[in-house]
């Protein structure tokens, strides 16, 4: 009876992902039948299960690009995350801060992605803090928006009874208004999540020797379709665990669904 | 009619007028911008008395509240008097226990963990407010639900929790704005019943607004009306019923006449506000 409950619950947890496998096999099978059924040439589009062969052929290739380009956003992500929801405390809690810094914020996002990453790339050199540092730049500004959101959007009502209690504004941003914020992050971290990993695969672009920007460029200028294709598919294995592992962490920190009241 | 108020005798000794207020307000009037709020309340609680508010909407009720808790400061000119001081209204922050009306739980907490937040808020230890918490929770009719989030609760039990909040925060003066505006009929009376148990019990001072003359007249021992806005006290009451009150009382003769006093002193007000308009 005690154990049951626990591991019912870690299965609500595991079913979505399931569910997602489940629907990419169905896709991949269907894909597979039209390619055969249309015959469509491979330098158009593969069918699935070559794709699949040439990963099981070079495993190792393709795992320590998974395994690079996922470490790059991994640094970049959590250093964005971080500095997001810091800077948008402190937005929130300085107008000065909110007024000068904030608007060339706004303007830093403007600047193209492919702009600045020869710039990093000029700056750090092929390494992978070049591309973490691309990473953070995506991630960092969709957190700080959001979380300044966040934290603005907290009952009045509720400060003020934080307030009667005798409550400084210290107390009152770890105790309300940081947790009202939590889940208008977590919607900007899966944003993130997305937008880092297609940051971390174009600074690849500029100079590296492994990672899947580099597969895809290598697939790309062999003209080998299979090899692109079978880039793609790591990405996207990469990109669905990210947003897994946000939705998971998601679940567990905001178990409250969001709602405030 | 000045006697002494008739409190079981588990209640202190009956209170002497000589007795010092707990709170004191004169000539207290508040101000925003072109609209006068309040004009010239006065007020007087005495230590372990229950008053009651009540007045037409609109009235500066809630500001009268928002002012004794610290929130907002009066007018200059105004005479705000707290346990034989005279204090700025800030210097209340902490000092009230205040419980506004909507429960305004925290959903990230749990039933304990919300009661406990004024507690951990002045720095007492976590583990000791949770175990007072716990032994606390029968009373407010929460046993079994410590660990329940408020979203799983419903309207009257979360208005316990909010209840409960307010009385682990011990001050001598609390300050319930409307706390059973929200709930049905039923519920409503439940819950006032249940109030005034556990007043007697705690001893504490109570200023509790609200718009119901049947609600003011059963909890409280003393009854002010409020006149239309500006807010200003228009009439004071005393409720000389028998405690503990039960159901019945609100059928006895000299309920329905102080009723019929008291709504008409209302109905008067309002009409201020809404007589013009409709003719």
């Amino acid at each position: 009876m005690a154990g049951a409950q626990p591991v019912a619950r870690r299965f609500g947890a595991v079913l979505p992902l399931l569910k997602g496998v489940v629907v990419l096999a169905a896709v991949l099978l269907a894909v597979e039948l039209l390619v055969i059924a249309f015959d469509i040439r491979p330098y158009v589009l593969p069918r699935p299960s070559a794709v699949l062969e040439a990963i099981l052929r070079t495993p190792a290739a393709y795992r320590d690009a998974m395994v690079r380009t996922g470490l790059e956003t991994l640094l970049g992500f959590g250093a964005g995350a971080l500095f997001g929801i810091w800077i948008g405390i402190a937005f929130s809690r300085l107008r000065f801060l909110r007024e000068t810094i904030f608007p060339i914020f706004i303007v830093s996002q403007t600047i193209p992605v492919i702009a600045f990453g020869a710039l990093v790339v000029m700056w750090f050199g092929n390494t992978i803090l070049a591309k973490a540092v691309i990473v953070f730049y995506l991630t960092f500004f969709p957190v700080t928006v959001n979380a300044l959101l966040g934290m603005r959007a907290v009952d009045e009502k509720q400060v003020q009874l934080l307030r009667s209690f005798g409550a400084s504004d210290r107390e009152i941003m770890r105790k309300l208004r940081f947790p009202t914020a939590l889940p208008h992050i977590f919607v900007a971290l899966r944003i993130a999540s997305a937008l880092g990993l297609a940051g971390a695969v174009v600074g690849e672009w500029f100079g590296d020797t492994t990672g899947l920007g580099v597969l895809l460029l290598q697939g790309m200028y062999a003209e080998n379709m299979v090899a692109i294709w079978a880039s793609i598919l790591c990405s996207a294995v990469l990109g669905v665990a990210f947003f897994a592992a946000i939705g998971l962490a998601e679940k567990r920190i905001v178990f409250w669904g969001g709602e405030s009241a | 009619m000045n006697m002494p108020m008739t409190h079981p005798s588990t209640m202190e000794p009956a209170m002497t007028p000589a007795e010092e207020p707990i709170l004191d307000l004169r000539r207290l009037s508040k101000t925003f911008g072109e609209v006068q709020a309040l004009n010239g309340v006065d007020l007087a609680v005495q230590p372990g008395e229950f008053v009651t508010v009540v007045g037409p909407s609109g009235c500066g009720k809630s500001t009268l509240f928002n002012i004794v808790a610290g929130l907002e400061e009066p007018d200059a000119g105004s005479v705000l008097r707290f346990e034989g001081q005279s204090v700025h209204a800030r210097q209340l922050l902490g000092q009230v226990s205040f419980m506004p009306q909507r429960d305004l739980l925290l959903a990230w907490r749990n039933v304990i963990d919300n009661a406990i937040l004024p507690l951990e808020i002045e720095g007492a230890n976590k583990a000791e407010a949770r175990a007072e918490a716990q032994r606390m929770l029968p009373e407010f009719g929460l046993a079994g639900f410590a660990d329940k989030y408020p979203h799983e609760l419903s309207g009257g039990m979360r208005q316990r929790v909010a209840l409960m909040r307010t009385f682990m925060f011990k001050r001598d003066l609390m300050l319930l704005d409307e706390p059973f505006g929200a709930l049905d009929a039923l519920t409503r009376t439940m819950m006032q019943r249940w109030l005034l148990d556990v007043w007697q019990k705690h001893k504490r001072t109570v200023l509790f607004i609200t718009h119901d003359v049947d609600e003011a007249i059963f909890l409280g021992d003393k009854v002010l009306v409020m006149t239309a806005r500006p807010g200003a006290i228009k009439l004071s009451r005393k409720v000389d019923l028998p405690r503990p009150r039960g159901a019945d009382l609100v059928t006895s003769p000299e309920f329905i006449s102080l009723k019929r006093e008291l709504l008409d002193a209302i109905e008067e007000e309002s009409m201020k506000t809404f007589g013009p308009a409709s003719h």
